[in-house]
């Protein structure tokens, strides 16, 4: 199990974040540029770590698309610009000078690696922390202290990080976020401070009851606003009633 | 908050319990809001003895309430043409909810007052000879005494109430109020002014405290534990009148007295499930010691809430409530201390002890809202919704799209196709931020908007719990051939359809009462 945790966690580390800052060398190959992409270079440098859309750079230029395409496959090819991916306009083109990292904007953040949400980093992190919350009232420091210790992560977690697993945590209503009162359950932290516990679930099934309306299909119903009496969608007509009624 | 499927259920109701005819007066008394005979006549079509007699029935069932308009210079010239008729959504609802009501007596009295007052249920209002004649005609018939033994039980528990005045006066004053709001309103806010008109009609029709709760039997026992508070000099114009509408000036006769009709006072009983609905809920978001302290409180403040709606409990010292508290059999073991500590967990501030304490009533109620919508926007949009959901209702506050995809782990392209279909069903409300002269797309802007919200919600409830009722209705149409085969005959799969038939019907049947304690939980609590 830890190996997977790890294998994850090194997949994010040879993300965005380990592409080395290369700086040109003097001799640089910059300096056997032809025209068109010096141009193309010095505008996507101009946008720093936001970078360029191809698109964008055809007209802001007014290059032909041919030369356009090859300057930017030549660049690329000395190493002068990187593709990146762009999470607000996935699929398109969008170019970046090398020494830059991708701003937040483009990359989506600290959960996205290479454009999309990491969903099963998150998930492990989730699933991390409410087993350990699941025994003991905890701070999201200690929680991270644990994380760190037994070397689940290969990456460096922040409290920060944490923080925000356990608030999605607490939007999921499998925790809850208290002022701890030092007495009881919460001996083990310091009055005053906030640490999380896990929420009181129906203890057969482990799923808070669902209220009056969801246990029921009209409460459900994706159609309720056109079902009337004697409608084409009415309730002595209805599938789901049928299906629920199935006995 | 009546709302369009509220009203629907409403005469659905009305239509099963007393046929198409009545339900058509009742359904432009709700839709028009109050209305003369005439003017009934005009919209129904019926014919006036029709009209007639559907409000005599409605009034029998204490779903309407007459009243007329003080006519300038208190001449009484034309007060018959003036008696305006008044639809009572709540009492009509109600009626959803008799099993309720009977189970909390059933739950607290004896046999005899069980069949009081199930005959007022079903007949609305009777007069204690009716009761009497009534117990005289059973399989196992009751003396009078018995009768008026149960009677006076049930009123002293307050279960049981004089029925209001017949047709009390509103003055000139209310009545410009309301029509001069009418005329500036547009008709979708018909709603709220019936309310405050009903508000006011309903509470100049109800009986003063000491008269309405009390009984006076043969034997000249009387219920009037108000009376020494109540005998104040000081009466006010509208109570002097309802004195008098009661002709309490003078010594009632005997005969008088047997003339009082009697009803089920509705308030009672939806105080109580109130009450019960909030130990329930502190019962599951805290633990059983919790409930029982919320539990003794409310039992002790009962009598002393002056209305259903209470913001909070009424406030009491900790030692009323240590002592309430043990008088409970499982309280016995509680130490004061503890109960202390239970009344901080009950969200009262942290006080010496001699401050009294009042918990907050509708916060428990709010929360118990906030998990019922959650509960749908869970199962009907799924989990992301649903995270996304409890962000913006615990953040009371707009907040931006890429925000909420942020908090809540949900991919960026994914978050406002969600947002927009909780929108759309009227789950969220939008603001858009628009940068003229930019090419970047508008900012928007999310919110839960809790009063409009429940509203929502409440309508669609009220849809819910229709389906429910013309779903089960239909059932028991569809299988009454089935249930026609004398027992003797049911055999082989005629067995297997009885037994599924007994399933559909009870698995409908509790839905309804489940749906219905969430009804309440939005309309009446
Ligand atoms: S009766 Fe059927 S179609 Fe109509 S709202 Fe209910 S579940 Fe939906």
């Amino acid at each position: 199990m830890i190996g997977g945790f790890a294998e994850i966690g090194m997949r994010r580390l040879q993300g965005p974040s380990s592409l080395k800052r290369k700086q040109p060398d003097s001799g640089s190959p910059s300096d056997s540029l032809t025209d068109a992409e010096r141009i193309l270079y010095n505008l996507i440098r101009g946008k720093q770590d936001m970078g360029i859309w191809s698109r964008d750079m055809k007209r802001e230029t007014n290059l032909p698309d041919q030369i356009v395409n090859k300057s930017l496959k030549s660049l690329l090819a000395k190493q002068l610009i990187k593709e990146v991916v762009n999470i607000q306009k996935k699929g398109s083109k969008h170019y970046m000078a090398t020494e830059f990292e991708p701003s937040k904007e483009i990359t989506g953040g600290e959960w996205y690696a290479d454009g999309s949400l990491d969903v099963a980093f998150i998930s492990i992190l989730k699933d991390q922390c409410l087993k350990y919350i699941s025994k003991k009232v905890a701070t999201a420091d200690e929680i991270l202290d644990w994380m760190k210790k037994s070397r689940m992560f290969s990456v460096d977690l922040t409290t920060k990080q944490i923080e925000q697993i356990l608030r999605a945590l607490v939007l999921d209503n499998d925790i809850m976020e208290i002022k701890s009162t030092g007495y009881g359950d919460f001996s083990s932290v310091k009055e005053g401070r906030v640490c999380y516990k896990c929420t009181k679930k129906d203890s057969r099934r482990g799923e808070p009851n669902a209220g009056a309306m969801a246990s029921i299909p009209c409460g459900v119903c994706p159609r309720i606003s056109h079902c009337t009496p004697d409608g084409i969608i009415s309730p002595t007509t209805c599938v789901y009633y049928t299906k629920w009624l199935d006995f | 908050m009546v709302t369009q499927n509220g009203i629907k259920l409403a005469v659905h109701l009305i239509t099963n319990h007393f046929g198409n005819l009545v339900a058509k007066v009742c359904e432009n008394l709700l839709r028009k809001g109050t209305l003369t005979l005439e003017h009934l006549i005009r919209f129904t079509e019926l014919t006036r003895e029709q009209v007639k007699n559907s409000l005599l029935v409605l009034i029998q069932h204490n779903c309407v309430q007459a009243y007329s308009l003080e006519v300038e210079g208190g001449s009484t010239y034309g007060a018959k043409a003036n008696t305006q008729y008044l639809a009572i959504f709540d009492n009509i609802l109600h009626r959803l909810r008799f099993p309720k009501f009977l189970a909390t007596v059933s739950e607290n009295f004896d046999n005899e007052c069980v069949e009081l007052f199930e005959g007022l249920l079903r007949d609305g209002r009777l007069t204690i000879t009716q009761m009497v004649a009534r117990a005289s005609q059973r399989e196992n018939p009751v003396a009078e005494d018995v009768v008026r033994d149960s009677l006076l039980k049930l009123v002293t528990a307050r279960y049981v109430e004089r029925c209001p005045v017949p047709e009390p006066v509103i003055s000139k004053l209310d009545k410009d109020e309301t029509t001069a709001k009418k005329r500036a309103a547009k008709s979708a806010k018909i709603n709220e002014i019936t309310e405050t008109l009903e508000q006011s009609v309903l509470a100049a029709a109800v009986p003063m405290e000491v008269i309405r709760f009390s009984v006076t039997t043969n034997t000249g026992s009387c219920v009037n534990r108000d009376i020494s508070s109540n005998s104040s000099p000081i009466i006010g114009v509208g109570e002097k009148r309802k004195l008098d509408a009661y002709g309490l000036d003078k010594e009632p006769s005997a005969e008088e007295k047997e003339l009082v009709l009697w009803r089920a006072n509705f308030e009672e009983f939806i105080r109580g499930l109130r009450h019960k609905a909030c130990t329930e809920n502190v019962r599951k978001r805290l633990d059983d010691d919790a409930a029982m302290v919320l539990k003794a409180i409310l039992e002790e403040t009962r009598s002393a809430e002056e209305k259903v709606k209470m913001e909070s409990s009424v406030p009491l010292s900790l030692n009323t409530i240590f002592e309430a508290v043990i008088k409970i059999e499982v309280g016995r073991t509680m130490t004061f201390d503890r109960v202390q500590a239970l009344l901080v967990q009950l969200g009262c501030p942290q006080r010496s002890s001699d401050a009294s304490f009042s918990i907050g009533l509708n916060n428990i109620i709010e929360l118990a809202r906030n998990d019922e919508v959650e509960s749908i926007v869970k199962n009907r949009y799924g989990q992301e919704a649903y995270r996304m959901f409890r962000l913006l209702s615990k953040s009371g506050c707009l907040l931006e799209t890429d925000k909420i995809a942020n908090d809540t782990f949900v991919e960026k392209k994914d978050t406002p196709k969600i947002l927009y279909k909780l929108w759309k069903d009227d789950y969220l409300h939008m603001e858009k931020l628009a940068f003229l002269g930019f090419k970047q797309p508008d900012f928007l802007l999310w919110k839960v908007n809790k009063l409009e919200l429940w509203k929502h919600i409440l309508d669609e409830m009220c849809h819910a719990a229709l389906n429910l009722s013309i779903r089960l209705a239909y059932e028991k149409e569809k299988d009454n051939e089935v249930l026609n085969i004398p027992k003797e005959k049911r055999v082989g799969p005629v067995v297997e359809r009885f037994k599924r038939i007994r399933k559909v019907w009870l698995l409908l049947e509790s839905a309804l009462m489940k749906l219905d304690d969430a009804l309440m939980l939005f309309h009446d609590f």
